[in-house]
């Protein structure tokens, strides 16, 4: 009977042990199938961009499937080249611009659905959602399609508007103005995703603590800092980070509306720098060398994030 | 339990996925199939030329089907460097005349050298077009089709101007120029002569035609050479012309806008490009439309023009050698190649030359220099670059072409 | 209150001419679009077109591979939406509702994966799709789109699924179901507007994405609209501009629909899921 008793105990225990176990496990089942998916694709193309960084890896080598090991010289090339650091100011520069004027915009259009009456709240979302359905691709063409200098349409508004004389005005003959007309493209594509984000968690900030706010004779500005931005600044963290992501790395606008024809170091972007050392001279381990150096910037400015993103991971 | 059941269900489910997606393409191309590349402008200008080369070839080889796929200018290399890395290139591909170099010198086309004699006029092939495809005297590329850059006028607006002759120097063509400046100064952004800023094509005519180059050879290496005396000439001819011809602005290229918009809108008595712009010169203009041939500074010669085109090459892996050889026979046939010329292209071949206006023009031209990295120098948009910087001023003609050609130097190199 | 009608009004206003201003391109895309080309290349724009022609729509249509091209980003988007939210859904539920090493790890390594510069990834997942024999393969493509549009979802998720109020979860306990068994029945209709959201995301970078598509797909009969619409770009022949903006046009249509039929959810769901991210 005891013994009996015994085993019994004894058995249930083990199998409270297994089921323990097998609960435990349960997490790690439900993360591997990304995991695995993940790694089935970008292991070995992650790991092969380290390799071809360290590689002498030009079109012969690619046609003979086989680098040649030279250590960090495409690392010190590429930071001995005053291209790259050129480079590197402009992209900072432009991203902060890109940024900043996409959060700001995005923020100041959602404090503005917030403010406006229903119908318009309703016109204006759909512009939104319109702007943001377009193609890159083709918002780039649009846009080129705009701003031509011989029948442009943004020449003849201007002109007849009597802002100045823009006939035949060429919007590519500077960097400050071809960089100009990106950044807007860009923020003006960004923005839908931004404002609409930013007002769904504005919709979240109870009516009653904003007029609390005023009736006690708050000015807006007190309000919008005391009252509205603790509650967005989760939100806003996590749109600047991406919008850093997405803006240092960019590719697709410039290099499609500037054109390829007026690419040159003098308006080179990260993204575009990459593409014409790594792909257009084909060099690729210079190339993968570059995109390295990228990851480790974009990373570093990212360190606010993750170490927020983890910290929110954390806790729940 | 039930849980566990459930989960490993559903990671069986996706791996499944990925693995079936994984497997879904193993059957490797036989050799009943052969993959041709073009270029769109075989897709949108000359369907039928390919696809009588394909019956043609199905005729020989049945049983062998040809898989053509049309690629686009900007960024068939990336795709064609793409495939050699992943070891699945085309059997055939067409490359433009100035693209060819690197590839051959990298070993990606395979030695077409013993195929000659089996390609339809290959004693005769016009020699700049020939070159492209020739590297350390084997033959890596066939030709396929050349244009030239020719005058395309209004002789509506030329008659109304007083000019009845067409111009047979470059200083008459200023001249003309001028006179037709002065006569249509009510058109606003009127240009005589419609040239983009940035068209290097045209400005190296003018370096060529005074004597000068792009770069030469000296002891194995090469030298930039537009800060030569007679380059200098040239370019300092060429922005002479520009600033009294061409109201495009400084940095404009040849493709946007397409010079024959500005045409068409009745903005420029004459463009300067390939001859088939005849075909874009809107309705209005179609029958008040001709060309000519752009004069030398030397009287009563034509100035040298840039001689494009294209090759067509099979790439080295190819295992597929014989059958994308054959391919090109009959693609570069003599009916192929009239069927070309039909439509406004220079023939391969200088017998099947005719006297068409850009037939005229391919007389005398000029070709980028045969370096290994010269598509760098052309990719990384050095001349377009150094032509701006002249025309706004910012550098004078000396410094300017001295700073490019430095940085010809160094690319051409390989530095 | 009268100063408050005005004072709305005057927002009213700001918004109106914002409305205006951020729908131009799109407007000046629909309307060129609908004008003969004469007028497309006169030198003074016509805002309507008075003889509006449907011509370049008939070209754009008539453009070889059209339907064929269309029907291959329909597959494409819709199996990286599936299989995306499928995987993302279960890693989500993970990073929410439980605690387990390595979790901080594989948080980072989502984060990590959206840093990566796609450019610098082109030829050494070309290669691996090689190898695989998914070149010139819509699955290839998919499994490409996955790379981003999973981290983006499983992040995203966490949000939605958080939200959930422990209470229900444990009530569907309590039933005797097990922990999973209860997410699953209880979780998977709340968190439904948290998916619709996310996949609005994953539709709109997977439909809209052109380069990683135009390496990987050679074949014109195996290319997505975006590809398709390039060769209207790409001959240095004649440039279109009405049949590129018709195309342009056609080829947004089908997000505008998405997101027309989801709208609702997407802003109910973008407030649960931005508050708690």
């Amino acid at each position: 009977m005891a013994v009996a008793a015994e085993t019994t105990k004894w058995s249930r225990r083990r199998r409270l042990t297994w089921a323990r176990a097998g609960r435990a496990s349960v997490p790690y089942w439900l993360i591997l199938p990304v995991v695995a998916a993940l790694t089935a694709i970008l292991g070995y193309p992650i790991y092969s961009l380290v390799r071809l960084s360290l590689e002498h890896y030009t079109l012969f080598e690619l046609i003979q499937h086989h680098g040649q090991y030279i250590g960090l010289k495409n690392f010190s090339s590429v930071l001995h080249d005053q291209v790259f650091w050129h480079t590197l100011l402009r992209t900072v520069i432009f991203t902060v611009v890109n940024v900043g004027a996409t959060i700001v915009g995005g923020t100041l259009i959602a404090l503005l659905l917030v403010r406006v009456s229903g119908w318009v709240r309703i016109l204006v979302t759909s512009g939104l959602v319109l702007v943001w359905a377009m193609p890159q691709v083709v918002a780039v063409q649009v846009w080129y399609w705009m701003t031509n200098f011989q029948n442009g349409v943004v020449n003849y508004v201007l002109t007849e508007l009597h802002i100045g004389n823009y006939f035949e005005h060429d919007w590519y003959q500077t960097t400050f103005s071809q960089l100009g007309l990106v950044t807007a493209l860009i923020v003006w594509g960004a923005l839908p995703f931004v404002a609409i984000t930013l007002y769904a968690a504005l919709s979240q900030v109870p009516g009653e603590l904003v007029e609390a706010a005023e009736i006690d004779g708050a000015r807006p500005w007190r309000v919008f800092l005391d009252v509205t931005l603790p509650i967005l600044r989760p939100v806003l963290l996590i749109l600047t980070s991406l919008s850093i992501l997405w803006d240092f790395g960019v590719f697709t606008q410039p290099y499609l509306l500037i054109g390829q024809a007026h690419i040159n170091p003098s308006n080179y972007l990260m993204g575009i720098y990459l593409f014409e050392e790594g792909y257009l001279k084909t060099d690729y381990g210079r190339g993968a060398a570059i995109s390295l150096l990228m990851l480790v910037m974009v990373a570093a400015m990212s360190v606010v994030y993750v170490r927020k993103m983890v910290k929110i991971g954390d806790v729940d | 339990m039930r849980s566990r059941i459930f989960v490993a269900a559903l990671v069986a489910v996706a791996l499944g996925v990925v693995a079936a997606t994984a497997s879904a393409g193993v059957q490797h191309a036989q050799a009943s199939k052969i993959t041709v590349w073009l270029q769109v402008d075989a897709q949108s200008g000359w369907p039928d030329v390919v696809a009588a080369a394909n019956t043609q070839f199905q005729q020989d080889h049945p049983g062998v089907s040809v898989d053509v796929q049309y690629q686009n200018w900007s960024d068939h290399l990336q795709k064609f460097d793409a495939t050699l890395a992943g070891g699945n290139t085309p059997d055939v591909i067409e490359m433009g005349n100035t693209e060819t170099t690197k590839y051959m010198a990298a070993g990606a086309f395979a030695d077409l050298t013993s195929y000659k004699g089996t390609f339809a006029n290959s004693s005769n092939w016009l020699s700049g077009l020939a070159k492209s495809g020739m590297y350390g005297g084997k033959i890596y590329a066939v030709p396929y089709y050349a244009g030239s850059r020719v005058v395309t006028y209004r002789t509506d607006v030329w008659k109304k101007a007083g000019i009845n002759k067409l111009p047979s120097s470059l200083a008459q063509f200023n001249a003309d120029s001028k006179i037709l400046a002065a006569k249509n100064k009510k058109v606003k952004g009127f240009s005589p002569v419609y040239v983009a800023g940035t068209d290097w094509y045209f400005a190296m005519s003018f370096v060529y035609d005074y004597g000068g180059s792009i770069a030469r050879t000296h002891a194995g290496k090469w030298i930039g050479n537009l800060n030569s005396k007679a380059s200098i000439a040239g370019l300092t001819a060429w922005k002479n012309f520009f600033k009294t011809a061409s109201k495009a602005p400084a940095t404009s290229d040849e493709t946007k806008p397409a010079p024959y918009d500005v045409y068409s809108q009745g903005q420029a008595a004459s463009i300067i490009g390939p001859g088939w712009f005849s075909c874009c010169v809107g309705a209005k203009f179609k029958t008040t439309t001709a060309q000519f041939v752009m004069p030398s500074h030397t009287k009563g010669q034509p100035m040298p023009g840039f001689l494009g085109g294209s090759d067509l090459a099979v790439p080295a892996p190819s295992k597929n050698v014989a059958l994308a050889a054959d391919w090109i026979k009959d693609f570069t046939s003599t009916s192929a190649e009239r069927s070309l010329q039909a439509k406004g292209n220079i023939p391969n071949a200088t017998s099947l030359l005719g006297t068409s206006v850009n037939e005229r023009a391919a007389a005398r031209s000029w070709f980028v220099p045969a370096a290994k990295h010269w598509v760098d120098v052309e990719n990384g948009n050095i001349l377009r670059n150094m032509l701006a910087q002249i025309l706004i001023g910012k550098l004078t003609v000396q410094q300017a072409a001295s700073s490019a050609s430095d940085n010809i130097t160094s690319v051409l190199n390989g530095a | 209150m009268s100063s408050r009608v005005l004072r709305r009004g005057g927002w009213n206003t700001v918004g109106i001419v914002l409305f205006a201003v951020m729908v131009f391109p799109v407007f000046w895309m629909i309307s060129t679009a609908f004008k003969p080309d004469d007028q497309i290349n006169s030198l003074t724009p016509t805002w309507f077109s008075t003889s509006p022609t449907l011509h370049h729509f008939a070209d754009a249509i008539h453009t070889p591979f059209f339907w064929t091209d269309v029907k291959n980003s329909v597959i494409i988007v819709l199996i990286t939406v599936a299989i995306a939210m499928t995987l993302a859904f279960l890693a989500a539920v993970a990073l929410a509702k439980y605690r387990f090493t390595g979790r901080k790890l594989f948080i980072v390594l989502m984060i990590g994966i959206q840093m990566l510069p796609g450019a610098g990834l082109i030829i050494p997942l070309y290669v691996v799709l090689a190898r695989y024999h998914q070149v010139d393969k819509l699955s290839g493509v998919i499994l490409t789109y996955l790379t981003f549009a999973l981290p983006f979802s499983v992040w995203t998720l966490r949000g939605f699924i958080i939200g959930i109020p422990k209470e229900l979860e444990e009530a569907a306990m309590v039933d005797g179901s097990t922990r999973l068994g209860a997410f699953v029945r209880i979780l998977l209709p709340l968190v439904a507007p948290g998916l619709v959201a996310t996949s609005v995301f994953a539709f709109i970078t997977s439909w809209n994405e052109y380069i990683f598509a135009r390496i990987l797909l050679n074949d014109q009969g195996k290319q997505t609209v975006t590809v398709w619409l390039s060769y209207f770009l790409g001959t240095s022949r004649h440039q279109d501009w009405g049949a590129l903006m018709a195309g342009s046009t056609l080829t947004a249509i089908p997000v505008v629909i998405f997101f027309l039929l989801v709208q609702r959810r997407i802003m109910f769901g973008l407030t649960a899921g931005a508050v708690k991210g």
